[in-house]
């Protein structure tokens, strides 16, 4: 049958072209030379060693940690108890909470850092770090609520009402029988919380002041100015990252299953 | 189900207040700028926006290259994914996660490979020369070709996503069935599997065009002053000339595209519920 | 090979990949005839069928169809029919559109298609259900549909796989009765394929029982049930008691046991079913371990110097005692020969 001569070759193209560029990129960055190019021109480390000593990657990768680690923690402080809310209960307005959470992922983020940039950081002279958190953590919501949601339509919901008629105390029904079942879809909607986060630039791109500058958006500038392979280096440095924590959750939370 | 609705808005209130004033709000004011003239309703901006050259150059353009990449991620898409569904169910599991790979690593990464691979000095210019083919080296860069590869290297993993579940949920047998009633393979193409796997591809269809469409970061690297798209354009409009007038209009265009891709998706999620 | 061989294999040999599912394998099959395919899955049954479909290409050897060579013929030009067991219908086209779909490809005249169409609905009585979409019918009726699907191309052979397992015990009545009217009205060629034997009995003109990509053996119903020629058919058509043969002795745990009667010099084993056990006279002892009552049957289980004994008796008769030991007899005149133990 014709498609199984022609499917490898298809297979073979297609994976080419959507991880080539990554290896590329790798290989680029052990370079020698002085300029970003392919083949690279002998082997070295030095621009890998590079990315550790710029001062303004070093200040904007502990802003976009932080960003994604603080803002996912408190997207899951917010999102946790309105998944359960909207999972568990007859909630009025369901649908419309249900949308009003979502929305982040459907306004293109560019527009909302455009929005918060004129509307809270220049009238009211809102801290820059301090939106930026605001902006991530409300990127970060609609994954949680999702991932989360997921989790909890996959327990038993009577499990919480045996736990109530045992004594417990609602909260402590949801604390002692809940969490607990739900922790693997919560660190599942971490882990994606804080891949998105740390790789999302349009939101962060008006956000930015003197010191303050998530990553990828000083990457994006670093690159405007010079074309050595440090940025090859940082990219694939982030990539074996995000790769290394994706590859981990899958292996021990079966990710893959939450998103 | 539980029945207290005092328990259940403070559970969810939090979250819904919070996306309501650092998202909904402000978006809604930048919207409302852009319908406001002096004081009064208007939709002049919109006039303004559309009567500038630049301006309808980037509208069209964005729509153009947005159904280009969509169709062209269609039809490898198909490719790929039926090899991908006809693969031992192991080597389907790591087929499928290389596709999900390249989701994971920065868009920043992933675009800048192709300034290695697109530059004056790179990869494709080296085997230009190479074999001859030129003297010179070509531009790649800043062309609407280098922005079209990366976006559709950037998007083309949803699009065989959503067709290999479109094609898993295919009944079995379908296509031998076609086949041994006479169909040749482009009438099983035509016949069977494109009606059988129509929502699928509308939904990848939908994430690729959405996301063409909405692109800063490769269109910014890629594409740079020269091939200005819809986001790069508000960018620059904001940056450069302080224009909040025609970054509402930009802005107001890509929400409704997007909430009218979303209203699709939704709708046909439904749909498939109801089966 | 046969003169009269309408669809004949030769040296047949199938693979996925590195596995061989079928290996040198010759068959030939009579035009009209109704053949069944038999034996336990992963035998081949359904590979070798797909491949007369032409759904997979042999890895070697030829398939040869009313005098042409098909082996290298693509599943859309070959005039075969096939039946699959999820039945297979399009979800997105009407039943009518189904039965038409086909016949369309054949670029035929509206009116012929829309009068083949009638008729092959109306044959397996769904003309009422014509604008209907598969998932509202029955598992029953979309079988119908796919039946008709394939019979209005007026294939050369029909393939059924796995055509009643489907089907719940009435129904299975119904579809063997609808299989064999088609067969008799339209003298189709047909086979299908099954891993129960009572199916391939009752419905079958010739059986080919499968074992590990290769036939173990071919005959008529009565063969296989009476005659099975090898320890694996003998078990799969319900002999229990089976016994490898070695020198004209009975080959047991405890040593050779000799046999009244003298046996073919090719004789690899004997069997016997429960029924053609006697019990009451003869030269072996037992003892009864077990009893079932089966309505118009008893069947023991019995301990004995050859091992465990199955053995059946009339219920009429008076009930035998767990535990008591009786005399009991395997006649050889009753016993299947088989050729092939291993």
């Amino acid at each position: 049958m014709t498609p199984r001569v022609f499917s490898p070759l298809v297979l073979f193209l297609v994976i080419g072209f959507l991880i080539g560029p990554f290896f590329i990129i790798v290989a680029a960055s052990l370079s020698g030379g002085e300029t970003l190019a392919f083949p690279p021109q002998g082997f070295s480390l030095k621009w890998v060693a590079k990315v550790f000593t710029v001062e303004s990657f070093r200040e904007s990768f502990a802003i976009s940690m932080l960003l994604a680690i603080g803002g996912t923690a408190a997207a899951l402080v917010l999102g946790v108890p309105a998944s359960y809310a909207l999972s568990r209960y007859k909630l009025p307005f369901g649908e419309t909470i249900r949308t009003i959470v979502s929305l982040p992922i459907i306004v293109p983020g560019i527009i909302v850092g455009l929005a918060l940039l004129r509307y809270i950081v220049v009238p009211f002279g809102f801290n820059i770090t301090l939106t930026l958190f605001l902006a991530h953590t409300a990127l970060v919501l609609p994954y949680a609520v999702r991932v989360v949601s997921a989790s909890l339509n996959n327990l038993r919901s009577d499990i919480e009402e045996a736990a109530v008629l045992l004594g417990s105390s609602r909260a402590g029904a949801f604390f002692r029988v809940v969490m607990p079942n739900i922790r693997s879809g919560i660190l599942a909607a971490f882990i994606l919380g804080f891949v998105t986060s740390f790789n999302q630039v349009p939101v962060s791109l008006f956000l930015s002041g003197p010191g303050v500058r998530t990553l990828p958006i000083d990457m994006l500038s670093y690159m405007e100015i010079t074309y050595d392979p440090s940025v090859a280096a940082l990219s694939a440095l982030l990539a074996f990252m995000s790769i290394g924590i994706v590859f981990l959750a899958e292996r021990f939370l079966g990710f893959s299953r939450y998103v | 189900m539980f029945q207290n609705r005092a328990e259940a808005l403070a559970l969810a209130l939090p979250a819904a207040v919070f996306a309501a004033i650092v998202f909904l709000a402000p978006v809604v004011i930048l919207l409302a700028e852009g319908f406001r003239n002096a004081d009064s309703w208007s939709l002049s901006a919109y006039t303004t926006f559309f009567s500038d050259p630049l301006n309808r150059t980037v509208f069209l353009r964005t729509f153009r290259l947005g159904l280009m990449v969509t169709a062209v991620s269609a039809v490898i898409g198909y490719a790929a994914a039926f090899a991908i569904v006809n693969l031992t169910p192991r080597n389907k599991g790591q087929m499928i996660g290389l596709v999900v790979l390249p989701l994971m690593i920065s868009s920043v990464a992933r675009t800048y490979a192709w300034i290695v691979i697109l530059g004056r000095t790179g990869i494709v210019n080296q085997a230009l020369q190479l074999v001859g083919l030129s003297d010179e080296p070509i531009r790649f860069l800043f062309t609407e070709t280098a922005v079209f590869i990366g976006l559709l290297q950037l998007f083309l993993p949803l699009m065989i996503l959503s067709l290999i579940s479109a094609l898993e949920n295919m009944p079995k047998d379908a296509i031998p069935a076609a086949r041994v009633l006479g169909a040749n393979w482009f009438q099983v193409f035509f016949k069977v599997i494109l009606p059988l796997t129509k929502e699928g591809l509308v939904i990848g269809g939908t994430l690729v065009f959405t996301g063409s469409l909405t692109a800063y970061i490769t269109p910014a690297i890629l594409g740079g002053s020269k091939v200005l798209m819809l986001e790069t354009l508000l960018y620059q409009r904001v940056t450069v000339a302080n224009d909040f007038v025609a970054a509402s209009v930009i802005a107001f265009i890509l929400i409704v595209m997007s909430f009218a891709a979303n209203l699709l998706l939704k709708r046909l999620a439904t749909a498939r519920n109801k089966r | 090979m046969s003169d009269a061989a309408f669809l004949s294999l030769e040296k047949l040999t199938l693979a996925y990949g590195d596995t061989v599912a079928v290996k040198d394998l010759d068959l030939s099959i009579r035009k009209g005839e109704l053949v069944a395919f038999l034996g336990p899955s992963g035998c081949g049954k359904t590979t070798t069928m797909r491949s007369i479909a032409g759904l997979l290409t042999p890895a070697s050897g030829a398939i040869r169809l009313d005098g042409a060579d098909i082996t290298r013929v693509s599943a859309n030009k070959r005039s075969v029919g096939l039946v699959f067991q999820s039945y297979a219908l399009f979800p997105h086209l009407t039943v009518f559109e189904n039965v038409a779909f086909g016949l369309r490809l054949k670029k035929l005249p509206a009116t012929e298609i829309e009068s083949k169409v009638t008729a092959g609905l109306k044959s397996v009585g769904l003309s009422k259900f014509s604008a209907r979409k598969p998932g509202e019918l029955s598992g029953g009726q979309q079988q119908r549909v796919a039946l008709a699907r394939s019979m209005v191309m007026e294939p050369k052979v029909l393939l059924l796989d796995e055509p009643l397992s489907n089907l719940d015990a009435r129904l299975r009545l119904e579809m063997r009765t609808e299989l064999q009217r088609v067969q008799k009205e339209t003298g189709v060629t047909m086979i299908f394929v099954t891993h129960d034997q009572g199916e391939a009995l009752s419905l079958a003109d010739r059986i080919v029982v499968m074992l590990n990509g290769a036939i173990e053996q071919i005959g008529t119903p009565e063969d296989i049930y009476n005659r099975p020629i090898s320890r694996f058919v003998a078990d799969f058509v319900g002999f229990e008691n089976i016994f490898a043969v070695e020198g004209g002795k009975l080959a047991v745990g405890n040593g050779p046991i000799d046999l009244s009667g003298s046996l073919p010099p090719d004789t690899a084993g004997l069997a016997w079913r429960p029924r053609m056990v006697t019990l009451g006279s003869g030269p072996f002892q037992g003892t009864v371990r077990g009893a079932s009552f089966s309505g118009s049957t008893r069947e023991y289980l019995l301990d004995t110097p050859l091992g465990a004994i199955k053995a059946e008796e009339d219920a009429a008769l008076a009930a035998r005692e767990t535990g008591s030991t009786i005399a009991f007899d395997l006649p050889v005149d009753k016993a299947a020969r088989l050729k092939k133990f291993g």
